[in-house]
């Protein structure tokens, strides 16, 4: 049976069936709370201050939006008045920045491929995890921001370093998950694979590859979060365009009604690649 | 005496006429923990099992039963002697031999149509099917194939696109023997198939599995701790007894025995005086339990 939110006692109640709807007004509670504790704060300190731009008003957070969405960034020509919404738009500061971070996140995702078939191989055949593990696992203790002096100098700085950096920093937990993945695969697979005539490679690639390709998309959402992390280390460090670089510029000028709606911004990228990624692994794996 | 004609060997003149499928000589297999201790599971094992024999190896549990059956398919290799299937020795795990595993049997992305299609699918297209000219019209005729080994196997139609989360434990044994069947095995190398399963649906898939060994005839090894199903399986029952550093090298194979194979039905037969008997025997031979008052 149900049971009622009201009841404080059914807080610590493990088994408690909380009822559909009061579970959406649960899950929406502390975005509500955020907001209302937001607005209080900033109300107080335009009470003291109107030109107050720690904690901005909604109206100046408005602005902000509008400026970064419809505006060139300062470093940028302006557009010609009689442009459209959608070429403002094109030549925002949001969407040059949007771009370029996107555009390094995505290089920086593609060049994970080689590293999650190499976490297979390592899983599958045991020559290759006899000769790569100790090193990955070495590799993976190294904390990949010491090595951004040895990347700006190999890979100078321009993007790749940044892209080496998110590479490196996430590659190895990536091949280390994938190879745990791979041995997780239960031994009677591979060994009923051998007794139909599979050869080594169809057992890596048609066997076990598309069973451990759900865990492997949940284990490359979990690295957005790094991936990200990283990206923005980089280009906060030495950029001259990006998303981090935008809000490191802001910092300066105490623009934190840009910088609050970039901050918004890049958690909603991410939430949004995520639940893209979670999407295709249902539709792509209907026996999940 | 019933016992003797219960034990007595079935067919004996057309048994001699028949080739070795399987042999092991002098087979042993220690294992040997990261401590250094070494476990004897398997020791000094001869068997040679002819072509269409069905073998239950019965025993109780850690007496190398599975290990048995795992040196047979090459998964494992044996400490010390020599093991040849199909007159060829044993390296590697090769399609020389059927397996169905108690569990983990089907491949949890592909449905059952799709996994009984698998074996000779990759068999004749390793790589890129879609490539191949004649991959297409080879598809449909196997699709075929794969369906009608699937109604074979009391499964129904509509049951061919499920995915195994979808299906019963006895449905998936039932794809998981048809697509081992599918691969024309000379050897099927059963492990514990029917442990998990309800004791109706266990019947039913004894009686299938009796079924197409009597119409194909391959050559069944079939691992159990169950004594009324190896009796009622089996043409011949291998009794493993644990082994201990008492046996001091011996085999730990403690019977092995020809049986008379019966046409009733397992229900009926399991109450005849013939099979009590025995049943009452080999329990008490292989796990020292005795069911008589």
């Amino acid at each position: 049976m149900a049971t009622s939110v009201l009841d404080p006692r059914n807080l610590v109640d493990i088994q408690a069936r909380p009822k559909r709807s009061a579970t959406q007004i649960l899950s929406w509670v502390l975005f509500l709370a955020s907001i209302a504790l937001y607005a209080h704060f900033s109300s107080v300190r335009h009470r003291e201050n109107s030109e107050d731009r720690i904690v901005p008003s909604a109206k100046q957070l408005v602005q902000g939006i509008q400026s970064s969405v419809f505006h060139p960034a300062e470093e940028d020509d302006d557009l010609d008045p009689g442009a459209t919404r959608w070429q403002q738009i094109r030549h925002s500061m949001i969407w040059k920045d949007t771009v370029a971070s996107g555009s390094r996140f995505f290089i920086a995702m593609a060049l994970l491929v080689p590293a999650i078939l190499l976490g297979l191989h390592m899983g599958i055949f045991p020559y290759f995890g006899a000769f790569f593990l100790r090193y990955v696992l070495f590799f993976d203790k190294i904390v990949a921001l010491s090595l951004l002096p040895i990347l700006f100098i190999v890979f100078g700085i321009d993007e790749w370093s940044k892209i080496m950096l998110m590479v490196i920093g996430v590659a190895p937990t990536l091949i280390l998950d994938t190879c745990q993945i791979t041995r997780a695969v239960p031994r009677e697979q591979i060994v009923k694979a051998f007794t139909l005539k599979c050869s080594n490679l169809d057992v890596a690639y048609r066997v076990v590859f598309p069973q451990i390709l759900p865990n492997v998309i949940n284990s490359v959402r979990l690295s957005l979060k790094p991936l990200a992390l990283f990206l923005f280390a980089g280009e906060m460090i030495a950029s001259t365009d990006g998303l981090a670089y935008r809000i490191a510029i802001m910092r300066r000028h105490m623009g934190m009604d840009i910088i609050i709606p970039y901050l918004l911004w890049v958690a909603l990228l991410l939430f949004g690649l995520d639940t893209l990624l979670r999407f295709l692994n249902r539709r792509l794996h209907p026996w999940l | 005496m019933a016992l003797a004609a219960a034990l007595m060997q079935e067919e004996l003149p057309i048994a001699r006429k028949r080739r070795c499928e399987i042999g092991l000589k002098g087979v042993s297999k220690t294992y040997r923990s990261e401590k250094g201790e070494t476990r004897t599971v398997l020791s000094a094992v001869n068997l040679e099992i002819e072509a269409g024999e069905f073998v239950v190896v019965l025993g109780e549990t850690g007496c190398g039963k599975s290990t048995l059956l795992r040196l047979i398919l090459g998964e494992e290799p044996p400490s010390f002697g020599s093991i040849q299937v199909s007159g060829k020795p044993v390296k590697q795990i090769d399609a020389r031999c059927g397996y169905v595993p108690q569990k983990y049997s089907l491949f949890p992305n592909r449905t059952a149509l799709q996994n009984v299609m698998f074996g000779p699918r990759t068999a004749k297209y390793p790589l890129m099917p879609w490539l191949h000219p004649g991959f297409h019209a080879y598809r449909k005729e196997l699709k075929t194939e794969a369906t009608q080994q699937l109604l074979r196997m009391g499964l129904r139609a509509a049951d061919a696109n499920k995915y195994p989360h979808k299906m019963s434990g006895g449905m998936q044994q039932r794809v998981a023997i048809a697509q081992a069947l599918i691969m024309k095995p000379s050897v099927m190398l059963m492990d514990e198939a029917f442990s998990a399963l309800d004791p109706s649906t266990r019947i039913s898939l004894q009686e299938l599995v009796l079924d197409i060994w009597r119409e194909q005839r391959p050559t069944m090894v079939f691992v159990t701790h169950n004594v009324a199903e190896a009796l009622f399986l089996g043409t011949r029952l291998i009794v493993l007894g644990a082994y201990s550093e008492m046996m001091g090298g011996k085999t730990n194979v403690i019977a092995d025995m020809h049986l008379q194979r019966s046409d009733l039905p397992y229900l009926e037969r399991r109450h005849t005086k013939e099979f009590i008997e025995l049943q009452s025997y080999v329990e008490e031979l292989s796990y020292g339990i005795s069911c008589q008052p």
